[in-house]
């Protein structure tokens, strides 16, 4: 009894040793990794700067980490052409697909294939079912912006504003919904007297600067008596549109607005004399590249990955253009 | 007003009914009300329908419709029709925004330079239609996906500010209260229409629409006539997209999306057929005002912008429906349409 009683110490020891040595064992015995990885980017078009720069992005990622070789696809806002470039992926024997694509109609079948291949997969911005999601923050990216709006309104015009454009994109579902969404309540809730629902005008951008000039130049003479206007905007082209209407008005200086992305054209007004753009919250796609590839590394040597990666956002103005886009507005930041 | 390519002779009482019906104006006439009728539904439901303020902008952001849609009348009276006109309209501020911050061009000079590539697209356009006789709907389809394609090429994809205070006259700035943008377009309307009705190369253009092989026997030059045509469509989609980069302030390859259906929308709701051979350049201009003043007012009454596109595509369906039935009347009465 008393040597069985040793036998089962030492024996209750050694699987207390062995216990954290398990997972070595597997990540060695991970049938996925390899010293070499082939990984499969499919982008969602090449015709967008913030897809470029995601692109971009990835591959000095991929050069960065040094064992990954990068395979290029372009999805052209297409899903039937995702599919077509996901089957490619598979003929070209790829270890990980980074993917993105905005059919979500397409995301069943894309992933059935590559699950079958056993090929881990990460979407960008669009969810696939099975697949690692990494992307914005809709909401928080939203309130960011919002919070901000609603501070300088109490800064700047006594905590009230008289009405508010809400320039959003209707028809594109969920994601764009959710930053709006993010926006206008973190304005609502920020500000010392919040907008009356009949003084907030909904308006479709349809995506584009010409149409948001529209509806904001048609909106403006209904509102004839509002001197202090706020507009919260889906993305950047979109916040561009709203100051060329309030401009093209002469009520420039009634408005104030926010918007999404910052990118070099939103930079470019937020740091512009007497800008009425107050600021956009960030996406940085330049950086997207420096959290997905170390993640699809992780997902090839079976080590645990969070089912959805954010990206870090932050509120880009005047204040802190500089501190990340320095060498972009050289003069700006001289002063 | 109205011209046609083909008229006869009638007599007796319904035959009299048939020519009021088929009448020359009548066309103009309907839409006219039609577009009066919109206005008074919307002056009764949208509180700064009818104020100055409204309709300063209301003319501010006509010109671009207004002035392709001249080139879009003329092309579809000849028989043809050009899909490019949105891309050529965006090729020509990208064109322009290029050489003036990339290449230190004069904004003038790169403004022509822009204009003058858009009207050798346009030329291009018409070369392929009017000498290789390649169809009209495949050519500038073909142009407006290379166009459009260029345009991005060009600018790498981005959109471009153009901030310069005399650029931005043309598309925001206003001459004794009225948009220098509208008129500019009223400019080129008054010298078009005098083209079209008191020349020799206007009447052709009818005739060309109604029977392209009946007009060369004739002794017309249909391909030069053609070449010119297409060559205007592309300088005026050219001019617009110079007026959208002035108004907005910035150039961007993806600019005008869609403006060839909108476009072709206000000259066929202005009683051009697309078959040729028919139509008016005081048509398509009411057609502009209605297509406008209803987005105009929508948005003034708060309606969903689903709903606006429901409108808009009822409203085209009812006044060209409207036409066709009179056009059946006249028929019956013993006109000849």
């Amino acid at each position: 009894m008393k040597f069985s009683r040793k036998l089962s110490l030492v024996f209750a020891l050694v699987v207390m040793l062995l216990v954290p040595l398990f997972p070595m064992v597997k990540a060695q015995d991970c049938p996925t990794a390899q010293d070499e990885y082939v990984i499969g980017f499919a982008n969602l078009t090449e015709d967008i700067v913030f897809t470029q720069l995601v692109r971009e992005g990835i591959l000095a990622a991929a050069e960065e980490a040094g064992n990954v070789e990068i395979v290029l696809a372009d999805n052209r806002l297409d899903g039937a052409t995702a599919l077509a470039n996901s089957d490619n992926f598979i003929a070209q024997g790829v270890d990980g697909v980074i993917h993105f694509q905005t059919d979500e109609a397409f995301g069943n079948v894309i992933m059935s294939r590559f699950r079958r291949e056993g090929i881990p997969v990460i979407a960008i911005d669009i969810p696939m079912p099975g697949a690692t999601f990494f992307g914005a923050d809709n909401y928080n990216a939203g309130r960011l912006a919002g919070e901000a709006l609603g501070e300088w309104v109490n800064e700047n015009w006594d905590g009230e504003a008289n009405a508010m454009l809400v320039l959003e994109l209707p028809q594109s579902g969920p994601i764009p919904a959710a930053r709006m969404q993010g926006m206008e309540e973190g304005f609502q809730e920020t500000v010392e007297t919040p907008v009356a629902d009949d003084m907030i005008f909904r308006l479709d951008s349809k995506n584009t600067q010409e149409e948001s000039f529209q509806v904001v130049s048609d909106t403006l003479p209904t509102i004839p008596d509002a001197e202090k206007i706020v507009a919260i905007t889906i993305n950047d082209g979109t916040a561009l549109g709203v100051i060329a209407a309030a401009e093209a008005a002469g009520r420039a200086e009634q408005i104030m607005v926010v918007g999404q992305g910052a990118d070099p054209s939103g930079q470019e007004a937020i740091v512009a004399e007497n800008s009425r753009y107050l600021g956009a919250t960030g996406y940085f796609p330049e950086l997207y590249g420096f959290q997905i590839i170390p993640a699809m590394i992780d997902l090839l040597e079976c080590r645990a990955v969070a089912p959805a990666i954010y990206v870090n956002h932050v509120f880009i103005n005047q204040e802190n253009v500089c501190e990340l886009y320095a060498e972009a507005w050289p003069d700006f930041c001289a002063e | 007003m109205q011209n046609t390519a083909t008229a006869a002779p009638s007599r007796g009482m319904m035959p009299q009914l048939g020519r009021w019906l088929r009448g020359e104006r009548l066309t103009t006439l309907n839409l006219f009300v039609t577009f009066v009728i919109i206005c008074i539904i919307f002056a009764s439901q949208a509180q700064f329908f009818l104020t100055l303020e409204n309709f300063v902008n209301i003319g501010r952001t006509l010109g671009v419709v207004g002035i392709v849609s001249i080139g879009m009348t003329l092309v579809l009276i000849t028989g043809g029709v050009d899909i490019s006109v949105g891309s050529v309209a965006a090729l020509s501020s990208v064109v322009a925004s290029i050489l003036w911050l990339q290449a230190d061009v004069p904004l003038f000079l790169a403004t022509v330079i822009g204009l003058l590539a858009c009207t050798f697209v346009g030329f291009l356009n018409g070369y392929l239609i009017a000498v290789v006789r390649i169809n009209p709907l495949i050519t500038t389809l073909a142009s407006f996906s290379i166009v459009r394609g260029l345009a991005f090429v060009l600018s790498n994809g981005q959109t471009n500010q153009l901030n310069d205070e005399a650029f931005k006259f043309l598309g925001r700035g206003e001459i004794a209260g009225f948009p220098v943008s509208l008129l500019l377009m009223i400019a080129l309307y008054i010298l078009f229409f005098f083209i079209m009705h008191f020349t020799q190369f206007g009447r052709n253009l009818y005739a060309i629409g109604g029977s392209p092989d009946a007009s060369r026997l004739a002794g017309i030059a249909v391909r030069r006539h053609l070449l010119i045509v297409y060559t205007l469509s592309g300088f005026l989609a050219g001019l617009a997209g110079i007026i959208i980069a002035s108004q907005l302030a910035s150039s961007a390859p993806r600019a005008a999306t869609g403006l060839e259906f909108t476009v072709i929308a206000a000259v066929v709701l202005g009683g051009t057929s697309l078959s040729g051979g028919k139509g008016s350049l005081i048509g398509t201009l009411v057609g502009v005002f209605i297509l406008r003043v209803l987005d105009n007012g929508l948005v003034q009454t708060r309606v969903s912008s689903f709903y606006q596109d429901v409108v808009s595509g009822a409203v085209l369906l009812l006044a060209v429906g409207f036409d066709q039935l009179r056009l059946r009347l006249t028929s019956t009465f013993g006109g000849k349409s």
